[in-house]
């Protein structure tokens, strides 16, 4: 019955979720094609390039809210809706319901996460190579920026973006899960059992922005005029990234983990639907 | 080889088809039902009758699953609420219960693929009749012509026990007649069919037993002849008696 419950799911979500990360492709597409040509090389060019930029940013901002929002929307309304009636009384046990939900949500709150941060990247490649090869003089140009990197994150270009889709992988794991725990502790309570969702949600979500926010700011507390000057800086703060990699990736997963059994538990008590 | 055959026959047809021992639902200190205790068999058709608000829907949805009893238990042959039993469960809501946006075929391919006993054919049967185009999306259709819709759904599954929550509330006459007419002649002999309903004079004559319910307490669960037979009454005049405001 999973494969069946895969099969309606799929179907349901694809219907908005699917265009819109078609849209980031495209978007990212049109940009680094627009970036290889010569229009943004006037004033206007530069004007117009703000507002472009201004645009996409927006855009993706608003994409990810709608997969965040919609991810969680169709859990709570396909489950504990009137949509839960025809849900809830399918021979189906409540395991393979929620696992069908976290299965497709997963797929596509990674899928956005790892579109958009590609994006980023793509277009931030074209713009660095558009201004080397026409604004940057001969000895910026001629920087090697894989070794760059290397020096500044400790990682070889390749392994850093493998750290970072599989860091953008295990937080959707994560903020899927969030979700669908706050839905469902939301739905222990006898009354206003989506506002409390919500307020839980919400909360969660705050910590959470909080506590990475930290956690990516521990790096520049080390950061001095005099610290800039060494090479000794870069050594420790590559050393840091090296760190803080795992061990973020590794606490999305913990947390991934104690969320998805706190949720399999709450789906054991009996349903209540008003 | 015949024989256990027919013994197994036997044993079906006798079998206690729903139980629901000590049933009771509580939401905070208001107690929607009441250790409710009863016993359904194979083959009957059942009114669930009483005022609104005297429990019958916290009942069906008990029964369906949807609802966690505060104590007391539901087995459907004789196995509590679970996938098994759901399979063999058609239940038809009080309200629309189906995605909107979905078109008729979808739905109905959606339960020919959960419900092993759903029987498209007689869904495109009588959504043909009804003149119903299983293209249209579901919220294009009226709201009359929706209910029709999922008590065609409900009704063309070969269930062991029908659950029918109000499907006779807030249609016209016409539409009752059709209702009735597509649950009688739907409706596997072999399976029963629990109704709630509060008009009864609709539904008297098709109804081998009946369940009355009043502020959550099981009042009366006896055979329609048998009541009808020791007051000399009609199911509806017994009713308006029982339930006088």
């Amino acid at each position: 019955m999973l494969k069946k419950l895969l099969k309606y799911e799929w179907r349901d979500t694809r219907k908005l979720l699917l265009p819109i990360n078609l849209a980031i492709v495209a978007f990212t597409l049109i940009g680094c094609i627009l970036l290889n040509t010569n229009l943004f090389d006037t004033e206007l060019g530069v004007v117009l390039a703000f507002f472009l930029t201004l645009f996409y940013t927006l855009t993706i901002v608003v994409f990810s809210s709608i997969t965040t929002i919609y991810i969680y929307v169709r859990f709570y309304k396909n489950l504990y809706t009137r949509e839960g009636y025809l849900m809830h009384t399918l021979p189906v046990t409540s395991n393979e319901l929620f696992h069908s939900k976290l299965i497709v949500g997963f797929f596509w709150a990674s899928l956005n996460s790892v579109l958009t941060i590609s994006s980023f990247m793509a277009l931030g490649a074209a713009a660095g190579i558009r201004a080397s090869t026409t604004y940057l003089s001969d000895e910026l140009s001629s920087i090697n920026i894989p070794a760059a990197i290397t020096d500044i994150f400790g990682y070889p270009l390749p392994c850093l973006l493998l750290w970072i889709l599989l860091l953008m992988i295990v937080s959707s794991f994560f903020s899927v899960l969030m979700e669908y725990m706050s839905v469902l502790l939301g739905q222990q309570m006898k009354t206003n059992k989506l506002a409390v969702s919500l307020v839980i949600y919400l909360g969660m979500y705050l910590l959470t922005q909080i506590v990475t926010s930290i956690g990516a700011m521990i790096p520049s507390f080390f950061i001095t005029e005099e610290a800039l000057e060494t090479e000794a800086f870069f050594s420790m703060f590559s050393q840091m990234m090296q760190i803080l990699f795992p061990s973020a990736t590794l606490l999305y997963l913990v947390f991934g983990i104690i969320f998805y059994l706190i949720c399999r538990k709450l789906l054991k008590r009996n349903v209540n639907l008003d | 080889m015949l024989f256990p055959s027919f013994l197994n026959l036997l044993k079906e047809t006798n079998m206690t088809l729903l139980e629901c021992k000590n049933l009771t639902k509580s939401y905070g200190n208001h107690i929607a039902l009441s250790d409710v205790s009863f016993q359904i068999d194979a083959g009957h058709i059942i009114g669930l009758l009483g005022p609104n608000g005297s429990g019958k829907t916290t009942l069906i949805k008990l029964i369906a699953g949807l609802l966690g009893a505060t104590s007391g238990s539901v087995y459907v042959k004789e196995e509590p609420i679970g996938p098994r039993s759901k399979s063999i469960i058609s239940y038809l809501p009080d309200h629309s219960y189906l995605d909107g946006n979905m078109r008729v075929q979808n739905i109905i391919d959606f339960f020919a693929d959960f419900y092993a006993d759903f029987d498209p054919l007689r869904a495109y049967d009588m959504m043909a009749k009804l003149q119903i185009n299983p293209r249209q999306k579901l919220k294009t259709l009226s709201k009359g012509t929706q209910e029709k819709v999922q008590l065609i759904l409900v009704m063309s599954r070969h269930a062991d026990l029908y659950i029918l929550d109000e499907p006779l509330a807030g249609v016209d006459p016409a539409a009752r007649d059709y209702i009735l007419d597509t649950i009688l002649s739907n409706y596997d002999e072999n399976a029963s069919i629990l109704i709630s309903t509060h008009l009864i004079s609709d539904i008297e004559n098709i109804l081998d037993e009946v369940i009355f319910i009043q502020d959550g307490i099981l009042h009366t669960h006896a055979s329609v002849d048998e009541l009808r037979e020791r007051d000399n009454k009609s199911i509806d005049t017994i009713f308006r008696e029982v339930f006088k405001c």
